[in-house]
């Protein structure tokens, strides 16, 4: 019943919310003075950094003065070649843009209205909700971690989790992070990256959107987690549903993105790229002591 | 009961893409004629000439990827309230399905909560109303008392789509009339507590032009009354050397898909490279600004930037216009590209298209068609704002301001704006294309402007 009276608001809300002549939508506020103090730090901190490697004029020189004072192995130094092609690897396209478009028609209709609304509820709350949120992620994170030997930030998640849940109440605030712990949640997705496994092919996930076969398969074993361990019956109990919602709102409310906001028909096209090659570099980080491999020309990005 | 990020926060990334796209994305709709002897060469590039450069040093170059540097900023206030309009134009042309996500125009508002003049502002080419420099003029505009509406360029795909009434955009007294039809319309339907004294027009780059040419209709329709109108860093000529950018492409470059490959890969490496060596978990917006900062050190890097930036935001505009032409140099007229159909290989034939085709094959041709004793030359005759030389001379509430050294025009045409506007402009030593703007002068003598202080020393 709850089911089918969902159903029908999701379809009216598809179907003829839209259609008034004019709409009006208040945004979050602009914070220009905030921003420019920032962009200022931004700037000075590069600037000490740049300061502080000047005389390396290429990247080689600055790896090895890098090397120098860091035990950490310097990777080899990609070239153009290694660059993957512009193509990318999307053999389910158009049930790819099929989802697409459902996302963006579903966002319009759903899921931004309803993010706007929870953004009128007071800072504290939201934030409270959020970091909430948050410190339930440091349990998968932990873990991955782990699996991927990087103990250092397993460790610190690790504090972090016992910090927030503790002095924090319940993870309500986030204290670690004032206490310079600042947050890095991982995934299994990074892990199977860090394993050595490739993207795949390109995947919009309902919802969720880009993504790829291996961090959509990562997704899913995160939440697998979270519902195998079931911390205070959370994930498994009566308010599981609307936890889940009030997760995604949150999710949504904290994201900068509007679907088709450039107006370009090459939208798809362009997330696809962006999103693609930006995991591939992370990819690249994650395998600073690995050989990197050739990709060859024929074979498009991700494969 | 966990739903990771929807991993959506990649825009930033566009940086890739468009080698510091979120820097350089101001730029504009090129203009500037015939190369006049004696413009400074660029010292240090050999690839990179005067002619290609207008009136643009290293400098100039280096202002217009960067913007100005945050210290160098205008006091800005700590909070301005944000709205989006999303409006349906009743001339609106028959929606192709595939643009189906263009169907309003979306423009936004900064309300005073007390009776204020309205600050209108108009994109550079090819971009929304939203931009990085829009945020900065809306801020200033703001913090001075204004009402603030910021539109996109008629250039703007979303635009194009949904408030253009031929699908061809470029031409200047067509986009200014939709424009302006445009503007009565969002003003008619603004919120009622939002209450206007008095209309002034704002534009930046080819928006600088749009916003003249608004003006001038406005003084025989008199719908509006705008009051003043300022335009910062405007092209003076858009047609008469489409090709420069474009020649810039060339030399920075090269010619065709293949070059613009070379510089991703390039591109895609340094940027590895240097993520590798940091110690970020998160290729985020920070991180990539610096790398931006590493990876542009040379005028022909720089260059190449603007020319990448430009020749992408032209896509859209290229596409959709000859979709709308049907001048089939894109799409078959008879069967166009369908809902859910790949668009990679037009994308990539688009940006390998110098912008000149745009002009020579789906510009010229449409408005050749509808203008019988229009010629080629008199639509590049047409698309100068010296169509307005004596409105721009004789009527005192037109201001400009712009840089001595702005890639976008030449010296002529840069004497042409100070002979016609006389005291009216201002010319600023820095700055290259739009590398002024928000910086403590520029905002102070633009308000100056906007509220007829100006001259500052007139009695």
């Amino acid at each position: 019943m709850r089911a089918a009276v969902l159903l029908g608001i999701i379809a009216l809300a598809l179907g003829g919310c839209a259609a008034q002549m004019v709409s009006i939508r208040k945004v979050p506020d602009q914070t220009p003075a905030a921003d420019n103090a920032a962009a200022a730090a931004n700037a000075a901190a590069f600037a000490e950094a740049a300061a502080a490697e000047s005389g390396n004029d290429s990247a080689q020189e600055a790896r090895e003065a890098h090397e120098a004072h860091d035990v950490r192995e310097a990777p080899p130094i990609l070239t153009p070649a290694d660059a993957p092609p512009m193509y990318t690897y999307d053999p389910w396209e158009r049930l790819n843009r099929f989802t697409y478009r459902f996302n963006a028609r579903f966002d319009e209709a759903i899921f931004l209205p309803v993010a706007d609304t929870y953004r009128r509820a007071p800072r504290p709350i939201r934030a409270g909700v959020h970091n909430f949120f948050g410190n339930l992620t440091e349990v998968d994170s932990i873990i991955n971690y782990t699996l991927q030997w990087r103990l250092k930030y397993g460790l610190r998640s690790l504090e972090r989790l016992a910090i927030n849940s503790t002095i924090g109440i319940g993870g309500l605030f986030d204290v670690a992070t004032k206490l310079k712990l600042p947050g890095t949640p991982t995934g299994f997705a990074t892990t199977l990256a860090k394993w050595g496994m490739h993207p795949g092919p390109y995947l919009v996930i309902p919802l969720l959107g880009p993504s790829t076969l291996r961090d959509g398969v990562g997704y899913l074993a995160d939440y697998g987690v979270g519902y195998g361990i079931n911390i205070a019956n959370l994930y498994r109990g009566n308010v599981s549903w609307g936890l889940l919602v009030v997760n995604g709102t949150d999710q949504r409310a904290n994201i900068d993105f509007r679907y088709y906001s450039g107006g370009s028909p090459f939208e798809y096209e362009t997330i696809r790229f962006l999103y693609v090659r930006r995991r591939l570099i992370e990819d690249e980080g994650l395998h600073t002591k690995e050989p990197v491999k050739k990709s060859e020309d024929e074979i498009p990005a991700g494969k | 009961m966990r739903m990771k990020s929807a991993r959506l926060k990649l825009i930033p990334f566009a940086l890739i893409l468009a080698a510091t796209a979120a820097f350089a994305a101001q730029l504009d709709e090129t203009p500037p004629s015939q190369p006049v002897s004696g413009s400074e060469p660029i010292s240090g590039s050999a690839a990179v000439s005067g002619s290609t450069v207008g009136l643009s040093d290293s400098a100039g170059l280096r202002a217009t990827v960067f913007g100005t540097p945050p210290q160098d900023m205008a006091s800005l206030p700590a909070k301005v309230p944000l709205s989006e309009i999303n409006i349906e134009l009743p001339w609106r042309l028959p929606l192709p399905k595939i643009l189906w996500f263009d169907s309003k125009l979306r423009v936004w508002l900064s309300a005073q909560d007390r009776p204020a003049p309205l600050a209108i502002v108009i994109s550079g080419t090819g971009s929304d109303g939203n931009t990085k420099t829009i945020s900065v003029l809306r801020a200033a505009l703001y913090g001075a008392g204004y009402h603030v509406l910021t539109m996109p360029s008629p250039t703007f795909p979303g635009f194009i789509v949904s408030a253009s009434r031929t699908g061809v955009a470029g031409d200047l007294m067509q986009d200014g009339s939709d424009l302006y039809a445009a503007m009565q319309e969002i003003i008619a339907h603004l919120p009622r507590k939002v209450r206007v004294t008095d209309i002034d027009v704002l534009g930046y780059s080819l928006g600088g032009a749009n916003a003249a040419i608004v003006k001038s209709i406005d003084a025989t329709e008199h719908k509006l009354k705008i009051h003043r109108v300022v335009m910062i860093n405007p092209p003076v000529s858009l047609f008469s050397s489409v090709g420069r950018l474009d020649r810039l492409f060339a030399a920075t470059i090269g010619p065709g898909d293949r070059a613009v490959e070379l510089l991703y890969r390039r591109l895609y490496a340094q940027i590895a490279n240097l993520y590798r060596a940091s110690d970020r978990l998160e290729l985020d917006e920070n991180f990539l600004y610096s790398a931006a900062a590493v990876t542009l050190k040379t005028d022909a890097e720089f260059s190449a930037a603007i020319a990448m930036t430009f020749r992408l935001q032209l896509v859209d505009m290229f596409f959709i216009g000859d979709l709308y032409a049907k001048t089939g140099v894109i799409t078959d007229p008879a069967h166009p590209p369908k809902v859910g159909d790949s668009l990679e290989d037009i994308q990539r034939d688009l940006r390998a298209k110098p912008f000149a085709d745009y002009f020579t094959r789906v510009f010229a041709p449409y408005y050749l068609m509808r203008r019988p004793d229009a010629t080629s030359a008199s639509l590049i005759a047409a698309n100068r704002l010296d169509i307005i030389t004596d409105t721009l001379r004789d009527d005192g509430d037109y201001y400009a301001q712009t840089s001595s050294n702005d890639l976008i025009i030449n010296r002529r045409e840069l004497s042409w704006l100070q002979d016609t506007l006389g005291s009216r402009i201002i010319v600023y030593d820095h700055g290259g294309h739009l590398g002024e703007v928000g910086d403590r002068q520029q905002v102070a003598d633009m308000l100056d402007m906007l509220s007829g202080r100006w001259p500052r020393n007139a009695p």
